[in-house]
């Protein structure tokens, strides 16, 4: 069996590349020049697997690659694949979609491609920039799917210009889920598939347990000045937090997708060990980064705040979370004026900031930045105690040990 | 990666935790930390060389210095540059860069023995202190020329007098400014502090002024971890100590803090990028927009 992988990178490597390995593909690899050569002249790379007590190597052997540029060869070997798998990024699904009609229209059979992409329906925005390139494809009865992916990949360590192999740093996690339905026959056996049906349902669960409890941490964790996840989610003031966050979310997702779905609290108890992970070298800067984004209104935050709200819980820990987000967001602007909050809350979050959650972000907003300066850091995230503040009183004790 | 611990043995009699807790933290995140007692081993010079990421030195003698020294000397990365350690040592010289950094410091008197200070306590009352020692050892009050007779400090060496201003306070309130990885945090502790609990002090939120004092201290020194003593007398701030690793007694979650940096920073020795240098995705938010 032959696969086709768009994008070498920390997913399409450190997790993609390894179960495919594992379930019988051969693998060719389509990507930016440099990863390529490197992958085509070294022709293997380890995918190092960690859980924060014990490392475990594993060879991908027998890898090729072509350039993105070399659009025959690629359509060549997508004509002859089993299987094409995508991690390019969403932004950059459109522009790999024309590579992937050439290959498709090659084919006499139809072919599965699932997309690994972390964003709504990865499969059906990739399968839509196919089928504007190549309308004829459409009646072909190929498979378009997205996938969630549950590993955390931080890490390529290694020179591209180097003749060692590139090493990709990860948990051990292997399970991803795919939308049953929209495959084609014959169906893929991956190590580590799940195919379901409501794949919508689980790609939100996903952002709202995982994805939320991730953000919250590292928010939390910039607030209180901690540099890394592993170090901020040992913090019991942040781990009751970001528990507390995904547990709002995880009750939104039980009233509308039901109890089996939305899991229990041993399952976001298994997401903060998992953050515990220190082998993953995972800082608060990289995992907060893009906070915008997050704080879309239907993203981890916004979006769990709004389900929770819907099951009758008021989602405060999302809400200190998103304003949190904000603060992220406005390192570095000491004063962060009152219209600019408003519109982060409004034009990004679509929240009106005089009501409900709008309201509840807007307002813990406010309680952090009336403090938030550039090099201050929270002493107890609880009562919102700062290390340093500019009032001209003299410094009072803080009893934060009663506080709890 | 691979972690140096320069310490001297823990003695019963104490109970802080912080640096067991530190370790454990480490090792939690599988780092291998080697502890090194200097005072405890003989050290072949030649044998001295860099076969860790990064060092610590938590130990204050003149031995475990001399060790830092000799591992600086092989260009060995350590969290707490042994440079700065000696200066903050010898409370001459760390007097001396704190005053020409604009640290308000008290009135301070270089003086071989105490006998010469008459004249000076028609001013007011003078705490003397050996020039080279921590925690307090050997520091006292005096306040009348009688006691100057009685005032002989234990190991010789230069005196350091500085004018005495009774803190402001119903217990004359210790405070403290503690420093880690550029993150500062206040604790006030009683004079009169008997249990280790009490010994921990509160926490309290600094003011404006003092941050700026302990950022200066910061700066004078190019460090990003120590602990300034200062007292509030009328309001007005002194600095009257600081130490390159002191305990952080009373800081909230102070072994986290300090594993978080420690583990940071080495992160970046391992990487080449260390010291001095300061890393843009590994910095912590707030240090990097204080950087920018």
């Amino acid at each position: 069996m032959k696969a086709v992988v768009f994008g070498p990178g920390r997913i399409g490597c450190g997790f993609v590349g390894q179960l495919l390995h594992a379930s019988g593909y051969e693998l060719v690899f389509v990507g930016r020049d440099a990863i390529a050569d490197h992958l085509s002249r070294v022709g293997r790379y380890v995918v190092r697997l960690t859980d924060g007590c014990e490392d475990r190597d594993q060879e991908v052997p027998g890898v090729r690659a072509l350039r993105t540029s070399d659009v025959e060869a690629v359509a060549a070997a997508i004509a002859e694949a089993d299987l094409v798998a995508v991690s390019v990024g969403p932004r950059n699904l459109p522009a790999i979609a024309p590579l992937v009609a050439a290959g498709l229209r090659r084919r006499k059979t139809p072919l599965n491609v699932i997309a690994f992409e972390n964003c709504t329906d990865p499969g059906v925005v990739l399968r839509d920039a196919v089928f504007t390139c190549a309308p004829s494809l459409r009646e072909a009865g190929h498979g378009f799917s997205g996938a969630l992916v549950s590993r955390i990949v931080t890490q390529r360590i290694g020179e591209l210009e180097g003749d060692e192999p590139l090493v990709f740093l990860g948990d051990p996690t292997t399970s991803f889920i795919v939308h049953g339905p929209s495959l084609c026959e014959p169906f893929p056996h991956i190590e580590g598939l799940r195919a379901v049906d409501d794949y919508g349902a689980w790609a939100t669960k996903k952002l709202y347990t995982f994805g939320a409890g991730h953000a919250a941490a590292a928010y939390f964790g910039a607030l209180k000045g901690y540099r890394y996840v592993h170090s901020a989610i040992r913090d019991p003031e942040i781990r009751s937090a970001v528990l507390s966050a995904m547990e709002e979310g995880q009750r939104g997702l039980e009233q509308r997708y039901g109890p089996e779905l939305a899991g229990d609290g041993a399952e976001l108890e298994a997401i903060i060990a998992r953050f515990e992970n220190a082998a993953l070298n995972d800082p608060v800067s990289r995992v907060g980064r893009d906070p915008r984004r997050k704080l879309g209104p239907e993203d981890r935050l916004v979006g769990a705040a709004h389900l929770a709200e819907e099951a009758g819980v008021s989602p405060r820990r999302l809400a200190l979370a998103a304003a949190a987000a904000i603060c992220f967001d406005c390192v570095g602007k000491p004063h962060a004026e009152a219209q600019e909050r408003s519109e982060t809350v409004h034009t990004v979050s679509g929240l009106d900031p005089q009501s409900g959650l709008g309201r509840q972000v807007s307002e813990a907003f406010t309680r952090i930045a009336e403090w938030r300066e550039a090099d201050n850091v929270l002493l107890s995230l609880k009562e919102l105690v700062w290390s340093w503040a500019r009032c001209p009183l003299m410094p009072q004790p803080v009893q934060l040990r009663k506080l709890g | 990666m691979k972690i140096g611990m320069l310490m001297t043995p823990h003695s019963t009699k104490r109970t802080s935790p912080l640096m067991s807790e530190v370790l454990a933290l480490l090792e939690q995140w599988n780092v291998k930390v080697e502890v090194v007692y200097p005072d405890d081993r003989v050290t072949l010079l030649l044998g001295v060389r860099v076969e860790h990421d990064l060092y610590v030195l938590k130990a204050q003698t003149e031995l475990a210095h001399s060790i830092a020294g000799a591992l600086h000397a092989v260009g060995a990365p350590i969290l707490n540059p042994w440079p700065v350690a000696v200066m903050m040592r010898d409370k001459v010289a760390a007097m001396r860069r704190l005053q020409a950094a604009g640290v308000p410091i008290p009135d301070t008197w270089l003086i071989s023995s105490p006998q010469r200070l008459a004249a000076l306590l028609e001013e007011g009352p003078l705490v003397i202190k050996p020039s080279r020692a921590s925690k307090g050892h050997g520091a006292r009050i005096v306040w009348d020329a009688d006691e100057l007779e009685d005032a002989i400090l234990p190991g010789g060496g230069p005196l350091l007098a500085q004018r005495y201003h009774k803190p402001d306070g119903a217990d004359e309130d210790d405070r403290k400014i503690y420093c880690i990885g550029g993150q500062l945090f206040g604790v006030l502790r009683k004079v009169s502090a008997r249990t280790f609990r009490e010994k921990c002090g509160e926490p309290f939120t600094i003011t404006k002024e003092l941050r700026d004092i302990a950022m200066r201290c910061a700066d004078a020194f190019g460090v990003e971890l120590f602990g300034v003593d200062l007292i509030l007398r009328d309001g007005k701030p002194y600095v009257v100590d600081i130490h390159s690793f002191p305990g952080f007694k009373g800081v909230p979650d102070a072994a986290l803090r300090l594993a978080d940096y420690i583990y940071a920073t080495a992160r970046l020795a391992m990487a080449g990028r260390m010291i001095g240098g300061r890393d843009d995705d590994l910095a912590a938010p707030v240090a990097k927009a204080r950087s920018a």
